[in-house]
């Protein structure tokens, strides 16, 4: 029997079509993983601040500028005047400085970008965490290398389930850790 | 109600449709929603783009949209403060003291403040009087502040105007005022604040033909009048509610709407409650209308309030008669008593003469001990009688008279006759409304609306327009209690302070700061002129009496933040009965057969200044459950009489005073009688308060013969017509065919007699069967969450309700939704009637979320929207359902609330979407949208923030660390919440009560709400 157009089409142009779909959806899926989690996002921020600088070659505290964290949700972006307390002698003639600066005379904030989210209808805690002796590296990265602040971890439902349920793997520093709540209304409510 | 004389002997009944098997009530016991609620949503006339098809369209454009936009990563922006106020850490509440401003009453508030904005508003736990809690309307009033409908700039007929215009008009039109010799008015509500009298002073030294005059549309001055007349002090003691074993209430509300019913009801529930005590009091109201403390009551006796006189004369001689007391009764009144036989008056009056006899055996068996109170709208000379007739009982030792209530000044209306005429004659020059409505509050035959115009100046400060403000020339906007100064003096020996928790949001002044403002030079105004008066004040008032050695400055900020300052007074001392007091009554008997007509306090919206608020509205009435109205409460006979049923007009005539209003046929009613709320009808309001009821005030007038309150001569016909009331009772009812044997075979209500408890303590539990369960037992180890709720105190005040709205974010869905039973409150208050319609028996019954561990939602979910958590939880989880209702519909106790629309953006055109009212959610709770369900969830936000300061701590989270909202909130203290699993918890005790039990319990699904069964301290073993 003669191969017909038909024939041609659904034995042999279909399932190519379909395999080139489902071979490119899934790369694609993949690939972007990352991306679709926004770790790498990095954007430029209202005055370049460097953690390397402060954090890691000045061996700042985390919780001198962050000083929510151990007590409440927020860990809390330090308002202008904790810079200040040193910015109003250190450093007063850079150009970064003098921007600074100009944000704390005219009483304006300053509109820092946004680098970690979690969703609207997830109400993480800092504190019970951080209190837990939970480390600020374990979901931020080594923020102490960082010149500009960047995701590099999954901030997905995913990821806190899987230290929820193995803390172990994820926060091996700690000894005796408890498992993490599983339950919904442990973030949501 | 077609077949009303069809004979039926159900025992528990929750409407009178109910009671008589209204075809359309079984049917709505059968469906979960009513008829028609999905009316709205016709899929044939909708848009022709399908769910499907939108949805794919909207996938389609988001993801062109997403690659198409190169900043799809972009988050947003975290703005942080610029110089961080000192204490106030984001995220973390912060408390302040404050004094409420509601009522006469004063309670002392906490505050909750997030990021500078208050968000809920409770009761002040270390206040001596009101003691942490506070009323609904308290609860809700944080609703005001973020009233879109307030005015934001000061005006001048009716046009935008400045504060620097009108204060330099206003000056000079003061000046010329008291230059001419013309008066000024000001026409104020009673000064509770010593500061606020003092400017008024100063006001007066400065303009010094300012007159003053105050007034209240629901006061007690016939109270105070007669307790003048019979001890010669205006100065009412307290009553010690805790220490009586007897109250009879004549008419009195005092539970849940009169004098400081906070306070009274924590004292007559500490004698209600049954797992740690053994005193027990008894309950007598003798009372027209269905009230809720006669829901209350043991004993409840149907008398019309203008037969009140009749009945305590009555009493007075019967107890006379048996020699009661050696207290000896001026022979002028032993002279009249005669008239007045109990015996003859009950069977007049259809009262069953056994009430009337443990009455009076009771009377003399707890004398010493038992106490009389009577209603506000009694006449004067009832209330002398009352005083009397507590003289015979021997009262005079649950009198407080350490706690005396503070009189105010009050011009009774005569004064205001003489107004309107110093007006009409040309003798007044200013008027000024010191936030007041009296063009509202005043009866038309006072003529005061022709008065307004013959002033030159009228000036209405007020926070939202109303029907004054329509009138006059200056409407000046006044700062919410929220962001006002003040101190209150109600209570003999507490001070209480008022502070503002955010600043002014609209371009308001506080309204005694205004005043201030025009003695002193206008252009150096500034927002804290009050304040510091009010602490020069404070220095004189308090300071200099306290003798205290801690500094002035230190003193008064230990004050602000306790928010309140104790001084030591001398008590006064109860003087002898003055006899003289009896000679100016008219003891003619009452033997009026035409109708009669009560106007009552609402619960609700004190004198209409809450008919703005939708979460007052859509507070259902704690007897009716009528929400968004007002109406005439008639008794069941009554109405056959008139020929009316639910809804339908009436029209009621006094003199020529005419009021058009629906009828709401309420057993318990007295015959021959309606009773109307105050505080409804106002013609110039906000979006909610539009079209809400109708203004009994048309009825009132400046000349009554009984009490500005009460009507002896009414007339009353059907006027034809109908009107839709609103009542919650028959929605998300139980699915239950038998209700009659509701009792034994449902167990929803259970109930005894303290009698029957003190014979067999274990009654309520002698027929155990064996349950059976269709799932696998769960073990729970650790903590787990469990609430009881006693239903000996609960008095349906509503407060928990109200709190639960505020706290999570409950939306105002509007009278129409109402209709369709879409109302979104996680609580409600059910209601059962048990007896007969004419003289029912009431129980009350806070239904919410049970949180059973076997729940019957869960297993239903097919997207596991709702589960279980490990500490006994049923778990709501927002983001995942998709809104089947399956859960609803599986439900048995019809506790899950499902949003049909986007509520907010619904009610009355978005009324309530905008920035200005959005500053009143909670931001620990979602904001749920569209196609979701929600239900109660013990308030795991508190439980989430108790947690958070348990790890902080280092320590195991217990389970008293929590207090839900509607458990902080409860006047009588009816709810317990906590840890089932810890022995020594208070729930676990509620939980092992012989008197508690589970709603349903023959479901074996393990709710976690205890009840505690209701004993009424009759003298019978049987209820009925």
């Amino acid at each position: 029997m003669k191969n017909t157009v038909l024939d041609y089409a659904l034995k042999i142009r279909l399932p190519l079509t379909l395999f080139v779909i489902v071979v490119s959806f899934m790369l694609t899926f993949y690939i972007s993983r990352a991306e679709r989690d926004s770790i790498g996002y990095s954007p430029e921020q209202p005055i370049k601040f460097s953690h390397k600088l402060h954090a890691g070659t000045m061996s700042i505290d985390c919780q001198y500028c962050h000083t929510g964290v151990t007590k409440g949700r927020a860990a809390l972006v330090p308002s202008v005047n904790i810079c200040m307390n040193c910015h109003s002698i250190a450093r007063k003639d850079r150009p970064e400085i003098i921007k600074l600066t100009r944000y704390y005379n005219e009483d304006e904030p300053i509109p820092w970008k946004r680098v970690h989210k979690v969703p609207e209808y997830a109400y993480f805690n800092h504190s019970v965490h951080v209190n837990k002796g939970i480390q600020c590296e374990t979901c931020h990265g080594n923020v102490r290398d960082m010149d500009v602040i960047k995701q590099v971890k999954g901030f997905t439902m995913t990821a806190c389930l899987d230290c929820h349920r193995e803390p172990e793997k994820y926060v091996s520093y700690l000894t005796n850790i408890k498992k993490g709540p599983e339950n919904c209304f442990a973030c949501h409510r | 109600m077609k077949d009303i004389n069809k004979e039926k002997n159900k025992t528990f009944w929750k409407s009178l449709r109910d009671y008589y098997d209204d075809p359309e009530v079984l049917e709505l016991k059968a469906c979960e929603f009513k008829n028609g609620v999905t009316d709205e949503f016709k899929p044939s006339e909708m848009s022709s783009i399908s769910r499907r098809k939108f949805v794919a369209l909207l996938t389609a454009s988001a993801a062109f949209a997403v690659t198409a936009c190169s900043d799809y990563r972009d988050k947003g922006e975290i703005i942080p403060y610029n110089k961080r106020p000192e204490g106030l850490l984001p995220g973390t509440a912060n408390y302040y003291a404050s004094t409420c401003s509601g009522c006469a009453s004063a309670c002392g508030i906490l505050i909750k403040t997030r990021e500078g904005r208050p968000i809920k508003v409770d009761g002040n736990p270390e206040h001596p009087i009101n003691q942490g809690k506070i009323c609904a309307k308290g609860q809700a009033s944080i609703l005001n502040l973020y009233d879109p409908d307030r005015i934001s700039d000061p005006m001048i007929l009716k046009r935008k105007s400045s504060w620097k215009q009108i204060d330099s008009e206003i000056i000079s039109i003061l000046k010329d005022a008291s230059a001419s010799g013309k008066e000024i008015s000001i026409v104020t509500h009673p000064v509770y604040s010593p500061t606020l009298q003092k400017l008024f002073g100063d006001f007066q030294k400065k303009f010094p033909t300012t007159q003053i005059y105050s007034y209240l549309l629901y006061d007690n001055l016939n109270k105070v009048n007669a307790w003048e007349k019979c001890y010669g002090t205006r100065e009412l003691p307290s009553i010690k509610f805790d220490e009586a074993k007897l109250i009879l209430s004549l008419d009195s509300d005092f539970l849940v709407n009169e004098g400081n019913f906070i306070e009274n009801m924590r004292k007559y529930s500490t004698n209600r409650e049954f797992v740690n005590n053994t005193n027990y009091n008894r309950l007598y109201v003798v009372e027209g209308r269905m009230s809720a403390t006669g829901m209350m009551a043991d004993y409840r006796l149907r008398v019309r309030p203008d037969l009140q006189f009749d009945f305590v004369m009555g009493l007075i001689n019967e107890l006379l008669k048996r020699g009661v007391s050696d207290f000896t009764v001026d022979p002028l009144l032993t002279a009249q008593l005669n008239k007045f036989d109990l015996t003859s008056f009950a069977k007049r009056n259809n009262i069953e003469q056994g009430k009337i006899n443990y009455l009076i055996n009771d009377l003399i068996n707890f004398k010493n001990k038992a106490i009389v109170v009577a209603g506000n709208s009694l006449p004067e000379k009832v209330h002398v009688l009352v005083n009397l007739l507590n003289e015979i009982l021997n009262a005079k030792e649950l009198y407080d008279f350490n706690s005396t209530f503070v009189d105010f000044y009050q011009n009774n209306m005569n004064d205001f006759t003489n107004l309107v005429d110093k007006i009409n004659s040309g003798k007044v020059g200013v008027l000024i409304h010191f936030d007041t409505n009296p063009l509202y509050h005043f009866p038309a035959d006072l003529h005061y609306k022709d008065a307004l115009k013959k002033v030159g100046a009228v000036i209405t400060m007020t926070e939202e327009e109303n029907e004054t403000s329509a009138e006059s020339k200056y409407v000046l906007p006044v700062n919410n209690y929220l962001e006002s100064w003040g101190d209150y003096y109600v209570r003999k020996g507490v001070y209480s302070l008022q502070q503002p928790v955010i600043a002014p949001i609209f371009n308001t002044r506080q309204k005694e700061a205004i005043l201030l403002n025009w003695l002193g030079d206008p252009s150096k105004y500034t927002e804290d002129i009050y304040h510091k008066y009010l602490i020069e004040n404070f220095r004189t008032f308090v300071y200099s009496r306290k003798n205290t050695p801690v500094a002035f400055e230190a003193f008064w900020y230990a004050a602000l933040q306790t928010g309140f300052v104790t001084i030591d007074e001398e008590a006064d001392k109860q003087n002898n009965f003055n006899n003289l007091s009896l000679t100016s009554i008219d003891y003619s008997p009452n033997n009026n057969n035409s109708y009669a007509v009560q106007l009552s306090e609402s619960y609700f919206i004190g004198d209409g200044r809450f008919l703005n608020n939708g979460w007052l509205l859509e507070l259902p009435h704690p007897v009716t459950k009528v929400t968004w109205d007002n109406y005439a409460m008639i008794s069941p006979s009554t109405a056959k009489e008139l020929n009316v049923s639910d809804g339908d007009f009436l029209e009621v005539t006094i003199e020529k005073r005419k009021l058009k209003i629906p009828a709401m046929i309420q057993p318990g009613c007295a015959d021959k009688f309606i009773s109307i709320e105050l505080g409804y009808g106002r013609t110039v309001v906000g979006e909610a308060g539009k079209n809400v009821g109708f203004n009994a005030v048309d009825l009132m007038s400046k000349n009554y013969t009984v009490s500005p309150w009460i009507f002896d001569k009414a007339e009353l016909v059907s006027a034809g017509g109908s009107y839709d009331l609103m009542s919650t009772q028959e929605h998300h009812s139980l699915d239950d065919k038998f209700l009659k044997d509701i009792e034994r075979r449902r167990k929803i209500i259970r109930e005894g007699t303290v009698l029957k408890f003190q014979h067999n303590p274990k009654f309520l539990h002698e027929e155990k069967e064996e349950l059976v369960s269709i799932t696998n037992p769960k073990e729970y180890t650790g903590l787990k969450w469990a609430m009881a709720i006693d239903l000996n105190k609960c008095t349906a005040c509503s407060a928990c309700v109200a709190s639960c709205n505020v706290e999570n974010n409950i939306p105002v869905v509007g009278k129409d939704q109402v209709a369709k039973g879409r109302e979104m409150q996680w609580m409600r208050i059910d209601r059962y009637y048990s007896g007969t319609p004419d003289d029912p028996i009431v129980s009350n019954q806070p239904m919410l979320c049970q949180q059973c561990d076997n729940a019957p939602c869960e297993n239903v979910c097919p997207v596991n929207a709702t589960n279980h958590s490990p500490d006994g939880l049923n778990q709501m989880v927002y983001n995942r359902c998709v809104g089947t209702r399956y859960c609803l519909n599986n439900c048995p106790y019809k506790v899950r609330r499902f949003n049909f629309f986007n509520f907010r953006d619904h009610f009355a055109d978005a009324y309530y979407e905008n920035n200005l009212t959005a500053l009143v959610n909670n931001p620990e709770v979602t904001v749920r949208s569209r196609g979701v369900m929600e239900k109660c969830t013990f308030c795991i936000q508190r439980i989430m923030e108790a947690r958070q300061n348990a790890i902080k701590e280092n320590r195991e989270l217990k389970g008293s660390d929590v207090k839900t909202a509607c458990q902080s909130a409860c006047p009588a203290d009816a709810i317990v919440f906590g840890d089932m699993n810890d022995p020594n918890s208070a729930v676990s005790k509620y939980r092992n009560h012989d008197l508690a039990y589970y709603v349903l319990e023959d479901l074996n699904i393990k709710p976690n709400v205890t009840y505690i069964a209701k004993l009424r301290n009759t003298h019978s073993e049987e209820i009925l």
